[in-house]
């Protein structure tokens, strides 16, 4: 297929603009680095944008290719990014002697994007694999940037456990390239192969794999730490669209296997995504950390989304609409997460009380994050959440639906009792000083809440129809 | 010694290699363990290039001679030098008579569950020995301290992974491969500055760390 010359044009610049905005970083001080850093993250949003727009379809050079699902994940990745880029520099100037100094800072996020972008754009599994591990090399250090204990920890365990993980993913691939002979993703689509052991093997190894990046239970142990550990805008970006980015990878592998397919196949998924969902919802009853909080929150979340993957049919426009409400809302949470800490100067949920008084923007923001992030209405994980649990319904599986509204429920109520505590709850000791509130530091989880909430009630132009897309793509209905 | 022989000898000694890592507790030796397994890796390599007349698996070879064999293990070795209490295992996370008979243990239990899981599956010859080699590698990860004795985990791990894909009569795509490579270069160098940080903070190894718990 011939793609027009201004699609190749528009995902050059969404893949390249970051790495030449951190190279022209390195001639101005390091006070203006943030300048060139905004600039191409508006660059690649717009591209991004653009491919959305157009509906980009193609393959390019052996090695990039985009279709729907593509498309809204450029959009989503660089969407995320650019919030996180322009929240970045309120949060870095509180950092106490930071490890990396902004234009490296700058430029490791940047580095961390691309391969997140290279990812969702290649046109092959092992190219896929490339970029997924390239995350975790570019990611790591940022972990370290506030220079703790914990976080040079939790950084450790981070590059070990994911690595560890994707190897298992590779093994997967090696398996898969034995079975068919390509890993050309559009050819595997095209063509699948026929199932059998070594196919279900693949994808048992990729579930396994990269779960262990999206956070799966019981391959999740770094997630909690490198999402509590990691400034703000990074724990947004991890989240937000990381974790997403390893679901995407999979769901790639994934779709080898026919929507009908084998059942012990999805069941696999399935009971993979609700117990991650269960036991999520479970341990983050008795944190001590808000940002470990969200951390929880978001596997919980990635287990529905597993859940409506196994699923199918609907289940996978679920999915698709809950991850994507998902980013917008969790990164907005991460932000008010962010101004929590810049102006408490502690992530201990038990020490911050009376943020509706002290903190007022940040603590409306926070309390309307908590309840989207937990599927209230009208956000769009609402309705992505009743999508879910109609799927299981409609495939015959009541038993799946009764546990999906337990994981949902119990999170909900875990996470808004203790979001709800810090802003609502009075100190024992009444002096309750008024925090300062940047106004960037409230504009951009405003705006990320608002495409959270408006995906729930409206069907946003370009968005929307583009999760339909990559939902049909896949297999998947869409109501 | 025809070259299905050569192959043979190569890959029992990458698996005896691994059973050296595993019941050794000086760091030092771990490194020249690794990077012999490495070489026999190459070996390996070599001889199926020699073989299969395939250009890929020659650069493959040295590649992997390159990077694993030399580049690595000095990185390593420089750590080593630069801290000196790294260069051994706690006594106390390692018992060299128990991680011995747990690698042994996971060979013969990798062996079953290749047999009954795997084999039915893989058309390949000779593809249960890098799948035990995976396994040891996981061990090494999950029971070691010593953040340098878990990078050398890392490594073996990937090397199970290199040999696997170029046991495929076809070959796994070269450009993936040396990537891959590539890749592990980046994690060392990310797991050596993380390390040094680790000293900054005066992490011990094995520390709890009570803000991460939960």
């Amino acid at each position: 297929m011939t793609a027009p010359p201004l699609i190749p044009a528009a995902l050059l610049v969404t893949l390249l603009a970051l790495p030449a905005g951190a190279a022209l970083s390195w001639s101005v001080s390091q006070e203006k680095a943030h300048l060139f850093a905004r600039a191409a993250s508006v660059a690649a949003f717009l591209a991004a944008l653009l491919l959305l727009v157009v509906q980009a379809r193609g393959q390019w050079g052996g090695f990039l290719a985009l279709d729907p699902l593509s498309d809204l994940f450029l959009f989503l990745v660089t969407s995320i990014h650019l919030t996180s880029v322009w929240y970045s520099r309120g949060y870095l100037s509180d950092v106490h002697e930071p490890f990396l100094l902004p234009r490296t800072y700058y430029a490791l996020l940047a580095a961390f994007t691309v391969a997140m972008l290279f990812t969702v754009s290649a046109s092959d599994l092992g190219l896929l694999w490339i970029g997924v591990e390239s995350t975790t090399v570019a990611s790591a250090l940022l972990i370290v940037l506030e220079r703790k204990v914990a976080s040079v920890e939790a950084a450790w365990r981070y590059t070990l456990i994911a690595s560890a993980g994707l190897a298992v993913a590779l093994l997967g691939l090696v398996l898969l390239y034995q079975a068919t002979g390509t890993l050309n993703i559009r050819t595997l689509a095209e063509a699948p192969p026929p199932f059998s052991l070594l196919v279900g093997l693949v994808v048992a190894l990729s579930l396994v794999g990269f779960g262990t990046k999206v956070g799966i239970f019981p391959m999740h142990a770094w997630l909690p730490d490198a999402h509590s550990e990691a400034p703000a805008p990074v724990s947004a970006l991890f989240s937000g669209v990381l974790l997403p980015t390893a679901l995407y990878a999979f769901l790639r592998v994934e779709a080898i296997v026919p929507q009908g397919g084998p059942l012990p196949l999805h069941a696999l998924v399935e009971a993979f995504g609700l117990t991650t969902a269960l036991v999520a919802a479970l341990l983050l009853q008795e944190q001590r950390s808000f940002k470990r909080l969200l951390a929880y929150s978001s596997m919980e979340n990635m287990g529905l989304a597993l859940v409506g993957i196994g699923i199918g049919g609907i289940g996978l426009y679920a999915a698709l609409l809950l991850v994507v409400a998902h980013a917008y809302a969790k990164s907005s949470a991460f932000y008010c997460a962010g101004n929590v800490l810049r102006a408490t100067g502690t992530n201990r949920i038990a020490e911050v009380r009376d943020l509706r008084h002290r903190m007022p923007w940040t603590a409306g923001l926070w309390v309307l994050s908590g309840l989207a992030v937990t599927g209230a209405p009208p956000f769009g994980t609402f309705l992505a959440e009743v999508l879910l649990v109609a799927a299981a319904l409609a495939s015959g599986s009541p038993a799946v639906a009764v546990l999906l509204v337990t994981a949902i429920a119990v999170a909900f109520l875990g996470v808004n009792h203790q979001l709800g505590g810090m802003v609502f709850h009075r100190p024992a000791v009444p002096a309750s000083p008024v925090l300062r509130e940047p106004r960037d530091s409230v504009a951009l989880p405003l705006a990320n809440l608002g495409v959270a909430l408006a995906i729930g009630i409206v069907s946003i132009p370009y968005l929307s129809p583009a999760i339909r897309a990559a939902a049909q793509l896949l297999g998947g209905l869409v109501p | 010694m025809d070259a299905p022989e050569a192959l043979g000898i190569l890959g029992v000694g990458i698996l005896l290699s691994s059973l050296y890592l595993q019941s050794e507790s000086f760091v030092g030796p771990q490194v020249t363990g690794i990077a012999l397994q490495s070489l026999l890796l190459a070996g390996f390599l070599g001889v199926l290039a020699w073989t299969e007349a395939s250009v890929g698996l020659a650069i493959l070879a040295a590649l992997t001679v390159l990077l694993r064999v030399v580049v690595i293990p000095y990185i390593l070795r420089r750590q080593i030098t630069a801290f000196r209490w790294r260069a051994r295992e706690h006594r106390a996370a390692h018992r060299v008579t128990g991680h011995a008979l747990a690698a042994v243990a996971l060979a013969i239990l990798g062996w079953e569950v290749y047999s009954l899981a795997m084999a039915p599956a893989i058309t390949a010859p000779g593809t249960a020995l890098p799948f035990i080699l995976l396994l040891e590698g996981f061990l090494m990860l999950a029971t070691r301290g010593n953040t340098l004795v878990q990078v050398v985990g890392y490594l073996e791990e990937e090397n199970a992974l290199i040999y696997l894909g170029a046991l495929f009569s076809h070959g796994f795509p070269l450009l993936v491969e040396a990537v891959v490579s590539l890749d592990v270069v980046g994690v060392v160098l990310v797991a050596v500055i993380l390390s040094i940080q680790r000293d900054v903070a005066g992490i011990p190894e094995g520390a709890h760390v009570e803000e991460l718990s939960g």
